[in-house]
């Protein structure tokens, strides 16, 4: 099982963001310059927990929370 | 100097040039070791290598890249949605490379290309048809992991959102291809 702690943490560090800024309603396209960080996010989500996302299973996640609620599910 | 159309366009090679450089950068850093990871520093370093050699180019035509803030690559996401894992990625990227080789070669057949241009385009091409082939093996190379016909589908479904893109972003870029075209026709006329 996902800590969904552990993948907030991973999503904040890697996207350099201020203690307190991954939070579930933070937008994530508001949260990056621009759109290729998050293609790069999503897989080292993936090769730090071991799982497998795909494009389908992305395609509501529009949050922090919607992200981390999607990792977690894959367990 | 070259005409304010064909230096556009040179522009937006570079500019799509150094999009694909990050894009292949940043995924060759996030992506775990073996070929993939391989292949993808060289495809980073190769699109590194031809936008220096689009800036070669219009330096020796005489101009200077217009800094453009968009790229055929920054529609493809809103086109085909996020992809979710490297075959996905993968599988954009084909779609992309055959769009790139058959756009270079469609400037390549242009009539009175200045030589600088001829020698630009020719040496990318070249690199571009590894590009599809290293990426073609890759998804071959997934098949177990994905199914043959699901990466098929895949691959389907970005064609579709590259043809969405092609109408949508390119059509400036046409209408100064088209206007090129029409201005070297006259010049031939004449």
């Amino acid at each position: 099982m996902i800590d969904p702690e552990a993948v907030r943490g991973r999503i904040a560090t890697f996207l350099r963001l201020q203690p307190g800024k991954a939070v579930d309603g933070a937008v994530l396209t508001d949260l990056v310059t621009e759109s290729f960080v998050l293609v790069q996010l999503v897989i080292d989500l993936q090769e730090e927990f071991g799982i497998r996302l795909s494009g389908e299973g992305l395609r509501e996640v529009r949050t922090v929370g919607d992200l981390i609620t999607t990792v977690t599910s894959r367990a | 100097m070259i005409h304010e159309n064909e230096l556009w366009i040179l522009s937006f090679y570079r500019r799509s040039e150094i999009s694909g450089a990050l894009f292949f950068g940043r995924l060759a850093q996030t992506v775990r070791a073996g070929p993939i990871q391989r292949d993808l520093t060289k495809h980073f370093s190769d699109e590194s290598l031809h936008a220096w050699y689009w800036t070669d180019c219009i330096e020796k035509l005489g101009s200077k890249p217009i800094a453009l803030d968009h790229s055929y690559q920054d529609q493809y996401i809103e086109a085909a949605g996020l992809p979710g894992n490297i075959m996905e990625i993968l599988a954009i990227t084909q779609v992309f490379e055959k769009r790139v080789i058959g756009q270079y070669a469609l400037h390549r057949a242009l009539p009175g290309l200045p030589p600088e241009v001829e020698a630009t385009l020719q040496r990318i091409m070249q690199d571009e048809k590894w590009h599809i082939q290293w990426v073609g093996d890759a998804l071959v190379s997934l098949e177990s992991e994905y199914g043959k016909e699901h990466i098929a589908k895949t691959i389907e479904r970005c064609a579709a959102a590259d043809r969405k893109v092609y109408e949508k972003t390119l059509d400036e870029h046409s209408g100064r291809l088209e206007a090129l075209i029409a201005q070297r026709r006259n010049r031939e006329k004449r």
